[in-house]
């Protein structure tokens, strides 16, 4: 009696909704089995049309555009641009405004970072995690609301300054609320480290090797996840970074728990970092004058977000209004591996390497 | 109908309104938003705000859905699927629209590939307008439109 | 490398090159490398890889408008702090460009977003298919030039509940 060994080839749609996708997109993976064979993936559905929105709309209105571009890193799009055009205009910024917009900033790392846990702890099935992480990272936005006025969107940045200056009453709560969270950030350390049934998802799946991560152009965690050495507040520091500096967390193995290893360990980082900056905040004035008109020319402004680098290139013709802003975010640039890297793997597998990456489809797609 | 079928009927009908009013389920769907509202809706769901508690679950299929949470602008590409979902939900029926971009197009008003807010597509039972709004918001919101369904029990 | 190093070499490097360029130093962390011929942006960016001058970051598009009848577009590879620019113009009629896939894998969605945006036709590109405009989208519009107009998109949409 011959066996029947053909297998069951299969299309298998996920998205644009789907329970595991809290963003839209499109994935198609044919399987073998339960192997994927081949995979695509469509985008564009959350694409606003933002550059070309900016062209109509003046300097100051895009400010709250570009934040907009992603509910997540909103203080990093906003800080990117308001860089980019003080440059532009020859503006100088006060100490203290850097050192707020980095505050912010790092705050915006450490939410992000919290929430990217979450997340991937739920794709992987492991509510628990999610449920506590999101409710540790309910200190970070307290403190957020406290500093900015609101959870998401906090919109501290103005053309030429900082709309909100940090008080004592204001450090007292983030130094407590940073010891809260380191506690909490060192046990999720041990967590994912140890866990047996949490390593079996992630220890050694979703592999990137250094040189595949090069040549597909990967930024941020991601990259550093597979020994790509690649932080632009190490390599080009900017804000108050080259004051404050930040150690570079790397990783060589690659997989998925190199991921989640290395994002956590920068959350300790940016503990570190905070308490350092709001113990020496510099004086200054919180903001400074800037013309209507900003003069003609072009400026590439780069910010690390926590996915990855933010690139942001703004050219103007002296008007009051940009000539042409390209964004370009690093979810862009982390999308290519995914589909390499779902190849070969169980499907059941799938989800966790797309939420390895920390994907923003907004941000993506812009 | 007999008047023993009658009574019969609406007494079930009584105990589906009771049940969907006390217990919707849920289904969220981001038709091209920037996250912040959803990420505030999964907020709702996490142990501070905890919406769980007044009986509303978040699950995946549209059709086990009572209530469609929708974010976002509504992209050209998104709409499709989103008159797809709304189709696939049994009646009744509600549509929330969370956040200002699902009011009226938000911050992207007048963008080339966007219609500009979900009643612009399918039709919509609440608004809560935020930009992103507060979980408290969204709870209030959701809490509101269960609200306006007792009276459908009254007569 | 750092910035410095990086943009000292990648000047000793373009100023060797046989072939029409300009540099041009903007900012005081950019080269802009502006190719008189876009035939030779392949061949440029393979030296820029070899000698290790940075990861490529974005690929921006700029209508320069009807009456310039050009498009303009930049290449922008990124080491350290240093943004290396490989500019290169295209006519607006019939704007086509070589991939640079086979070299960069990762180029491929910035090349995509060139295409559909601009109407650059790149070739070679694997997928040519749109990555961010919708399925239903009109041939021939491309969204970021400065001639469009969106008027063209209604009654495209006509379908709702």
């Amino acid at each position: 009696m011959t066996t029947n060994t053909t297998s069951e080839r299969f299309t298998v749609p996920i998205g644009p909704q789907h329970p595991a996708l809290k963003e839209p997109g499109a994935f198609r993976f044919n399987v073998d089995g339960e192997i994927v064979t081949s995979a695509t993936v469509r985008l564009g559905y959350a694409h606003r049309g933002i550059e070309k929105l900016a062209e109509n709309q003046n300097w100051v209105q895009n400010i709250y555009l570009f934040e907009r571009t992603c509910g997540i890193c909103s203080h990093t799009h906003a800080t990117t641009y308001c860089l980019g055009v003080e440059k532009l205009a020859g503006v100088e910024v006060s100490p203290r405004v850097s050192a707020i917009r980095t505050l912010v900033a790092e705050l915006e790392r450490i939410h992000s970072h919290l929430l990217w846990l979450g997340v991937s702890a739920h794709e992987a099935g492991f509510d628990t995690l999610f449920m506590f992480g999101w409710r540790d990272r309910e200190t970070v936005m307290d403190l957020l609301e406290m500093i900015s006025g609101n959870r998401v969107n906090y919109s501290v940045n103005i053309l030429g300054g900082v709309k909100v200056d940090v008080t004592p009453e204001i450090v007292e709560q983030i130094l407590a609320g940073v010891d809260l969270l380191e506690e909490r950030t060192k046990h999720y350390l041990d967590v994912v480290s140890t866990d047996a049934g949490f390593l079996q998802r992630t220890r050694g799946v979703g592999v990137m090797t250094r040189e595949q991560a090069e040549a597909l152009g990967a930024v941020g965690p991601t990259a550093r996840a597979s020994g790509v050495a690649r932080d632009l507040r190490v390599d080009a520091p900017y804000l108050s970074y080259s004051d404050f500096p930040v150690q570079m967390i790397l990783d060589d193995r690659g997989d998925l728990e190199a991921r989640f290893v290395v994002r956590l360990r920068e959350l300790f980082e940016s503990y570190r970092l905070l308490r350092e900056l709001v113990t020496h905040m510099p004086e200054g004035e919180l903001a400074t004058r800037m013309p209507r008109r900003i003069k003609a020319g072009e400026t590439v402004s780069r910010l690390e977000a926590p996915r990855g680098d933010v690139f942001y290139f703004i050219q103007s013709n002296g008007s009051d209004k940009p000539a042409r802003v390209h964004v370009r975010t690093p979810t862009v640039c982390n999308m290519t591996s995914v589909v390499k890297l779902a190849l070969g793997h169980q499907l059941a597998d799938v989800p966790l390497i797309l939420a390895g990456i920390d994907p923003c489809f907004s941000c993506n797609d812009r | 109908m007999t008047t023993l079928q009658e009574r019969w009927q609406s007494v079930m009908d009584e105990v589906r309104t009771w049940a969907r009013t006390n217990s919707p389920w849920v289904i969220h769907f981001n038709s091209g938003s920037c996250n912040g509202c959803d990420i505030e809706i999964l907020a709702t769901i996490t142990p501070r705000y905890d919406l769980e508690r007044f009986g509303v679950k978040l699950q995946g299929s549209p059709r086990h859905a009572d209530v469609l949470l929708c974010t976002g602008p509504v992209t050209r590409q998104a709409r499709e699927r989103l008159i797809r979902i709304y189709e696939q939900m049994p009646e009744p029926r509600f549509v929330v629209a969370v956040g200002s971009c699902a009011l009226s197009g938000g911050a992207f008003q007048g963008g080339y590939n966007i219609m500009g807010g979900v009643d612009q597509v399918i039709p919509v039972d609440a608004y809560i307008p935020g930009c992103p709004p507060r979980p408290e918001a969204i709870i209030d919101g959701v809490v509101k439109l269960l609200q306006s369904l007792q009276p459908a029990l009254e007569d | 490398m750092d910035t410095t190093e990086a943009l000292a070499l990648a000047k000793e490097v373009a100023g060797a090159w046989t072939w029409e360029t300009e540099l041009v130093e903007p900012e005081e962390n950019r080269l802009d490398i502006h190719l008189k011929n876009a035939g030779d942006l392949a061949a440029a960016a393979t030296e820029i890889q070899a000698n290790r001058l940075g990861y490529l970051a974005a690929i921006t598009g700029i209508d320069l408008g009807a009456e310039a009848g050009e498009l303009e577009a930049l290449y922008h590879f990124c080491q350290a702090g240093a943004v290396i620019t490989l500019r290169i113009r295209l006519p607006r009629e019939n704007p086509v460009v070589a991939t640079l896939t086979g070299i960069i894998p990762g180029a491929e969605p910035f090349e995509r977003e060139l295409s559909e945006m601009f109407g650059v036709t790149v070739e070679g590109l694997r997928a040519p298919n749109h990555l961010y405009l919708p399925e239903d989208w009109p041939d021939e519009v491309f969204p970021q030039r400065k001639d469009f107009d969106p008027a063209v998109l209604d009654g495209e949409a006509e379908r709702s509940v």
